[in-house]
């Protein structure tokens, strides 16, 4: 397999006087030298506003935007690159979603799974919507039988998979429940897109939301993917760039993708999302999965055969994150401990407090991988808990 | 100005490695009481900390104000032990004026960053809050 490290020089550094094991990519990834130099080449060479420009440099960048919206649209399966917009990240894209379509949640049901972050359950509440959990077994998996979809649910939003457990949810089956009772989905893709082939056409969710820096792009760039017979919604966002006619009376708006996009968007960001996608497709999703998966794996299987340490969640395709405690000592102990060791990992309730409360935690400590990410970093990850365990002896 | 207490401490980790200021700093935490379940209340938690902490006062008859404490990690309860060291037992206006200069020294300088998880930032800024009510309480 070939080193993937060589293509990200932040890995490269020491920290501590030790190699740098990243374990944090559930957070953010690192980025490979052909996205840090596309950002680079962009601002020394081609760099001007979008869209209506007369000049030469507003076109280039203008095809260049578009070329990334078209990359992304083929990424994802989406029918066409219309359906792309581009937001600063899945936490925008969702709360777009809940703005635009405030007025039918407001005082309704939002039906979430109960492994969600806070970005895809606050949105809702804050357009008042009253959520219901799909509940869950003690392994976390969804449970389906379970699902029940009233006349008052009018959203079902679900992570693919969790920034905590790893865990992938059922999404296909979850939406064909949803469907059948013509319930509109948003599937949040901020943990899933970097690991796993993702196909909007073949989930048949209507909206689609993840983030480019969890996927080796840029940071203060997302994603949202609108089925187009939601074309006609109301933009969540208000100003240049995506209206058509403006009085003081009354405003209409364009058609998508440029209706969601008010102001100057991150240009820069989206361009490394092309190039993000362009590397991933040159390694190839499934390849990918396939690495990936023997890696994650294999860490997992060293953390479930040591004593004393608990694994959180356990579905039958699991990505990214690995959750764990060790019993006796605090997640916030180990993280400290093993940062000095030159291994990152996060410890905390990860942005997902009542999955913490139904594990009965207050935090994890949460190791997550990425495509670079080898069995060796596993092995330091057992190397730096046994040290955590030593100082606490 | 230099504080005998800070001086002793700052001499304890002088030349020692991380995991040597860590192992200190758990030992530290382990030789401190526990506080009360019954205190270990929301009202005496200090919010910003990415583990639980809890801190209350109470003054002595002299007006010196003696601080309990405790956390469920261990190198926030040394950090804690630490500061504690040094401001525990003094009047307000004495917790108000000191500097805190053995932070920066042990290396721990980067845990009073705001953004730090631990929240040392915050645990200082509540017992000064604690000293400044006592100070305008009796002036």
């Amino acid at each position: 397999m070939k080193d993937y490290r060589e293509d990200f020089p932040i890995l490269k550094k020491e920290v501590y006087g030790k190699r740098l094991v990243y374990l944090d990519n559930a957070a953010t990834t690192q980025k490979p030298d052909v996205v840090i130099e596309a950002i680079s080449d962009f601002y020394r060479n081609e760099y001007s506003n979008i869209h209506r420009g007369t000049h030469y440099l507003s076109e280039l960048s203008s095809e260049k935007y578009e070329l990334a919206r078209k990359k992304v649209s083929d990424f994802i399966g989406a029918s066409n690159p219309d359906e792309v917009s581009f937001t600063s990240g899945t936490t925008d894209s969702i709360n777009q979603v809940a703005r635009s379509l405030a007025p039918d949640l407001k005082g309704n049901e939002v039906l979430v799974s109960s492994v969600e972050h806070h970005s895809n359950i606050v949105p809702w509440q804050m357009v008042g919507a009253k959520l219901r959990e799909i509940p869950k077994d003690e392994d976390c998996n969804l449970l389906l039988d379970s699902v029940e979809i009233t006349d008052s649910t009018k959203l079902v939003t679900i992570s693919h998979a969790s920034n905590v457990l790893g865990s992938v949810n059922n999404i296909k089956e979850i939406t064909e429940i949803a469907k059948d009772h013509g319930v509109p989905v948003l599937i949040d893709a901020a943990q899933s897109i970097q690991h796993l082939p993702v196909d909007v056409t073949d989930i048949g969710c209507d909206f689609l939301a993840f983030s480019g820096h969890k996927m080796y792009a840029s940071t203060g760039i997302g994603v949202l993917y609108t089925d187009e017979q939601f074309a006609d919604i109301m933009p969540a966002k208000g100003g240049g760039g995506m209206v058509d006619k403006v009085t003081l009376e009354n405003t209409t708006y364009l058609k998508p993708p440029l209706r969601f996009e008010a102001g100057t968007p991150d240009i820069a960001g989206a361009i490394s999302i092309g190039v993000a996608i362009d590397y991933l497709n040159d390694i190839g999703m499934d390849n990918i999965r396939k690495n990936e998966h023997a890696v994650y794996s294999y860490a997992r299987d060293r953390l479930l055969e040591m004593d004393g340490v608990t694994v959180y969640g356990n579905t039958p395709q699991m990505c990214g994150a690995i959750s764990f405690n060790l019993h006796g000592i605090h997640h916030y102990d180990a993280g400290l401990i093993m940062d000095k060791m030159g291994i990152a990992v996060r410890t905390g309730h990860h942005c997902a407090q009542p999955l913490m409360r139904s594990l009965g935690v207050d935090g994890t400590v949460r190791a997550s991988f990425a495509l670079y990410n080898t069995k060796e970093d596993a092995d330091m990850l057992v190397e730096g808990i046994e040290k955590v365990r030593m100082m606490h002896a | 100005m230099r504080d005998t207490v800070q001086d002793e401490i700052v001499k304890e980790f002088e030349g020692l490695e991380w995991f040597d200021k860590y192992e200190l700093l758990i030992s530290s935490a382990r030789k401190a009481e526990a506080m009360d379940e019954k205190f270990r209340t929301d009202e005496n938690s200090i919010s910003g900390c990415q583990s639980k902490v809890w801190i209350r006062s109470s003054a002595g008859d002299d007006g010196r104000l003696h601080f309990e404490y405790d956390s469920d990690a261990m190198i926030t309860k040394g950090i804690i032990s630490l500061v504690l060291r040094v401001l525990n037992d003094r009047y307000p206006q004495e917790i108000l004026d000191i500097d805190l200069y053995f932070i920066e020294e042990i290396g721990l300088k980067s845990n009073l960053s705001p953004a730090r998880a631990d929240g040392l930032a915050s645990i200082i800024r509540r017992i000064r809050e604690i000293a400044e009510e006592e100070a305008s309480g009796s002036s």
